[in-house]
């Protein structure tokens, strides 16, 4: 079995030769039906060569029914911010937590008038407020200032129909006016100062 | 005849075709992409803040792509019917809920209602969405669809949308990787934002997660005196990790440039070619049919091979 | 003093003695470069699975000699793959090809610009592996050398293919044998694909995506075509010439070498990846039709053994080579298994493509080389080796060496691949699952390393022994000549 190990070197055989024989007809056909496949996969799941196509979607026409619908309230968009920018504080189930945020489940402020709601991410909060019959006396950073009139509208759209709340949907318009009001004040709004404003 | 020459552009041509498809082709098309806009309008993507720049040179020098990929898959995308506001008319609601959703009984359908708003059905086709919208709004109740990309991915929560080119218009090098011996990165920025606690996890990673396979890298890091007060950069470890008294754990510039690009990874803004609402990942949550357990299957790509 | 007086007998009595006189011209011409390419090849061995045993225990040890930044995983694992590439796989194939077109041509090798191309090959995989353990890895799988440790292997490659190109166009023997064609596109393909890689990714990166897509198209390209190209050259000489049967048939090779090249260079972009779609679907297709390559290669082989397999195991050379072949088929059958959607979804992102491409690099290219230089070394030398017996010893170390390090790859990887598609399975519990399979393939490592060891050493020992016999004759010589004209010996 080792014979070839062991035997001295010097024996040499001449170069391999090929035979010239033929290709078996089978391979050809296989290679036809795998091209033929081919051709069909490639048919069904390239886009043929759009740029914008990207599995699972199968052409543009295809990815024009998948568009999210625009206009109106975006509440899932409003879910989505508040779980990211909002839940932090006040929890994902507007709860609120003790020494940090007061909760927005069946809150006044919450679901009651707008303008006086849409202050508080405009500019801030800050000093004692009564909340659901309790007091607390923290500060609130202005979290909606930087955010788009659609966000914000969303946002607190999303708040004012979640966990029990059953309040009035805030329109895109209605931050705008808001935000013109509040202009570019520095000063968070205080408890007093918020209940002064007229409710409508 | 002298055949050689032939042959040779032959095989030449043969190879040479995978560089135009391959290369030159992409080059063209992909690699000429500039800025889009999301479906929000903003401009996308936006640069990386310099430390974060900085930050991807330190994790390409250290390997970090031969254990983690940059690219969330998806293997379908579903509609979710969100039904946003009651209305005046219950009873109405509640029977137009139980049309789009046969095998809802009453007073499942009741139970609904009362967790307004909450997503009650899930389609794979425009059309039934459409049509499920139109059904719900009635007596001023307010629905809406939700597009909702889905696959392993997404559901173990790496990221709420798949990647497209777009993504990394700005990166260089794109270090996309290509095996998964530790999670998937490329939304990672959104899943933990916490600086501190990359810091911690990259020192000691088995302390941020339990069996954890990563290995530390003490190097990004320094132990320093500490002054009378701790500074604001010393990792707050366990005791069995901490410095002794009077030394404090410190990231060195590579270490916190490193977290800054971790921090910086995100990829969930709607886009055109890779359309999501945004609304969370979480699967629908629907009465007493767990529809969500067929999310992976919900895919309308063609029939697979 | 020119090679071919060197004081070691010439090997080889051929068929006829003016073919024998002509065989043992090239071979004695292609002593030196030859050892030279396959001793430094031996070293680069060494070094790439001792980096690749370290990189294997920190798997499922991850604090293994996790302090120094030079030797954290992330840089080890790049260090161990792109060293056994360019250190080894490389430049072994230039020299087996050299010897291979040299002899299938009857033509002469000339040393010097071989001699100076192994230089710089070797200068460029030092800076390489340095570069990358000091952190300057360019980032991407097989392309990890630096922009300057890619110069010096493009000049080093450039010194040896120049050579080789034009011995061809020098050949005494017209007629092409299969393997020359073979190695023939090898030899053109290797410079273009390199440099397109190493300038659009490494040196001046393209925007975006568009370097990953050029660096999955490069790394298929050279391990699959190149290696392929290379390996399979050199399968079809060492079969019929150690049987002493004929190829059968040309043709059959032909078709091989066609398919090879027109789909196996479109395969290699992932199906996942974050590309618009027709990029990864075309891919597909060329991995489904890379099937035509593997049965061709499996029919050739049958028929020129005649069906009596037992034939490839007579010889130790074969032997390496039969298994090569087994790998290659077998990674074959891997890669269009990943291509099927049901079954790639699972592998995808696993220890599968792993070791799928290990299968190649190493279980099929490096076994195939292993296999070329225990037939050419001792043509070239006229002697057996020092240690005729390590052989046997390293042909079952690397044998179980791949059967305990890669199969426990594929298996944990598919393990891996069905918890990674279960989102209920914690991704801590996901990295678990796949510790056992890490644990047996890191024992396959250390077989394999002490398998590598072996053949350095041998190769170690009789280069020493003929530098020894070298200066013996020279100065034996020098005596002669100083001796006093009337005294001869």
């Amino acid at each position: 079995m080792n014979a070839n190990l062991n035997q001295p070197v010097m024996v040499d055989v001449a170069e391999p030769k090929a035979v010239s024989g033929q290709v078996p007809v089978w391979l050809f056909l296989l290679g036809f039906v795998l091209l033929f496949w081919g051709m069909y996969y490639f048919d069904q799941r390239s886009g043929w060569f759009k740029t914008e196509v990207y599995s699972p979607y199968i052409s543009v026409a295809d990815l024009q029914r998948f568009q999210p619908p625009t206009g109106g309230v975006d509440l899932g968009r409003g879910r989505a911010i508040y779980e990211n920018v909002c839940a932090l504080c006040h929890n994902p189930d507007g709860a609120g937590k003790p020494n940090q945020a007061p909760p927005l489940a069946g809150s006044e402020w919450a679901t009651g008038s707008p303008a006086r709601m849409l202050r508080i991410p405009l500019a801030g909060l800050t000093g004692p407020i009564d909340v659901k019959g309790q007091q607390w006396n923290l500060a609130m950073p202005a979290m909606g200032a930087q955010m788009s009139d659609e966000d914000l509208a969303a946002t607190l759209s999303y708040i004012r129909l979640s966990w029990g709340n059953k309040a009035s949907e805030i329109t895109p318009e209605m931050v705008k006016a808001i935000r013109a009001q509040v202009g570019n004040r520095s000063q968070p709004f205080t408890g007093p100062e918020l209940l002064s404003i007229p409710e409508k | 005849m002298n055949y050689g020459p032939l042959i040779f552009l032959a095989a030449f041509f043969a190879l040479a075709s995978s560089w135009f498809g391959v290369v030159l082709t992409p080059q063209l098309n992909v690699g000429q992409l500039q800025q889009t806009n999301t479906l929000n309008g903003a401009l996308y993507p936006v640069a990386r803040p310099g430390t974060a720049q900085q930050g991807l040179q330190v994790y390409r020098a250290n390997g970090c792509a031969q254990c983690h990929s940059q690219q969330i898959g998806q293997s379908g995308t579903v509609f979710d019917v969100l039904l946003a506001n009651a209305g005046t008319n219950r009873a109405a609601l509640s029977e137009a809920l139980q049309k789009v959703k046969p095998t809802l009984s009453a007073a499942d359908a009741d139970q609904l209602l009362s967790r307004i708003p909450v997503e009650v059905a899930r389609f794979t086709r425009r059309e039934e969405a459409d049509a499920a919208v139109k059904t719900l709004s009635v007596g001023g109740a307010k629905a809406q669809f939700l597009v909702c990309p889905v696959g392993p991915d997404i559901t173990r929560g790496w990221g709420k949308r798949r990647n497209v080119a777009e993504d990394y218009l700005f990166d260089s090098p794109t270090l996309l990787g290509s095996v998964r011996i530790g999670p998937d990165l490329a939304n990672v920025g959104v899943r933990q934002p916490d600086i501190n606690w990359h810091l911690r996890h990259l020192y000691a990673p088995k302390s941020e997660v339990k069996g954890s396979t990563m290995p530390s890298y003490p190097y990004l890091f320094e132990k320093r005196k500490a002054g009378r007060q701790p500074s604001s950069e010393a990792l707050a470890l366990t005791s069995e990790l901490a410095a002794e008294k009077g030394w404090e754990i410190v990231p060195t510039p590579e270490g916190k440039a490193l977290v800054a690009y971790l921090v910086s990874l995100r990829s969930d803004a709607p886009l055109f070619i890779s359309p999501i609402s945004l609304a969370s990942a979480a699967p629908a949550e629907v009465g007493t049919n767990a529809s969500a357990a067929n999310a992976s299957a919900a895919t309308n790509a063609p029939a697979s091979k | 003093m020119s090679a071919t007086e060197s004081p070691i007998p010439s090997s080889s009595v051929g068929s006829s003695p003016g073919c024998g006189a002509l065989s043992s011209g090239i071979d004695s011409s292609s002593r030196l470069p030859l050892l030279i390419l396959f001793g430094a090849g031996a070293f680069w061995l060494v070094v790439s699975s001792l980096l690749g045993l370290i990189s294997s225990i920190k798997f499922h040890s991850p604090n293994f000699l996790a302090e120094p930044a030079w030797l954290t995983y992330g840089r080890v694992r790049p260090a161990f793959a792109d060293s056994l590439l360019y250190g080894f796989c490389l430049q072994v194939a230039l020299a087996a090809g050299l010897w291979l077109a040299a002899r299938l041509g009857r033509t002469v090798i000339k040393p010097l610009p071989i001699i100076a191309g192994a230089k710089l090959l070797n200068i460029g995989v030092v800076l390489g592996v340095l570069g990358i353990l000091s952190g300057d890895a360019s980032g991407f799988d097989t392309l990890n050398f630096p922009r300057y440790a890619a110069a010096f292997i493009f000049g080093g490659y450039f010194l040896i293919g120049v050579p080789a190109v034009l011995m061809f166009h020098r050949r005494a023997v017209r007629t092409l044998y299969v393997s020359q064609w073979f190695l023939l596109a090898a030899l053109f393909w290797f410079p273009w694909i390199y440099s397109t890689a190493n300038l659009l990714v490494v040196a001046f990166p393209l925007r975006g995506v568009a370097q990953p897509i050029i660096a999955w198209w490069y790394a298929a390209n050279f391990q699959f075509v190149w290696m392929g190209l290379v390996g399979l050259a050199i399968t079809f000489y060492l079969v019929p010439k150690v049987t002493g049967r004929e190829l059968v048939s040309q043709n059959l090779a032909l078709f091989a070498f066609w398919t090879l090249i027109l789909f196996g260079s479109w395969t290699g972009i992932p199906r996942s990846a974050p590309v618009p779609a027709y990029l990864p679907s075309i891919s597909t297709v060329a991995t489904v039709l890379t099937t035509l390559v593997f049965v061709s290669v499996a029919l050739v082989i049958w028929k020129t053994v005649d069906g009596k397999i037992g034939l490839l195991w007579d010889s130790l050379s074969l032997r390496f080579v039969t298994v090569g072949l087994v790998c290659f088929l077998t990674a074959g059958l891997m890669n269009i298994a990943d291509s099927v959607a049901a079954f790639g979804a699972i592998t995808n992102f696993t220890w599968f493509t792993i070791a799928q491409t290990q299968l190649l690099s190493y279980g099929f290219f490096s076994m195939t080389l292993f296999g070329a230089m225990y037939f050419i070394t001792p043509q070239i030398v006229g002697r057996e080796l020092p240690f005729p017996k390590w052989a046997g010893v390293h042909f079952w170390m690397a044998t179980l060496g791949i059967l305990f390090g890669l199969a426990p790859l594929a298996l944990g990887g598919i393990v891996q691949g069905r918890n990674l598609l279960n989102a209920e399975v914690a991704f801590v519990d996901v990295a678990k699952s796949t510790l056992m399979f890490l644990r047996v393939s890191t024992l396959g490592d250390v077989l394999i390393l002490v398998g590598h060891g072996l053949l350095f050493v041998n190769l170690l020992v009789l280069g020493l022994r003929l530098v020894r016999i070298t200066c013996q004759a020279f100065l034996a010589e020098a005596i002669s000549e100083a001796q006093p004209a009337g005294v001869k010996s």
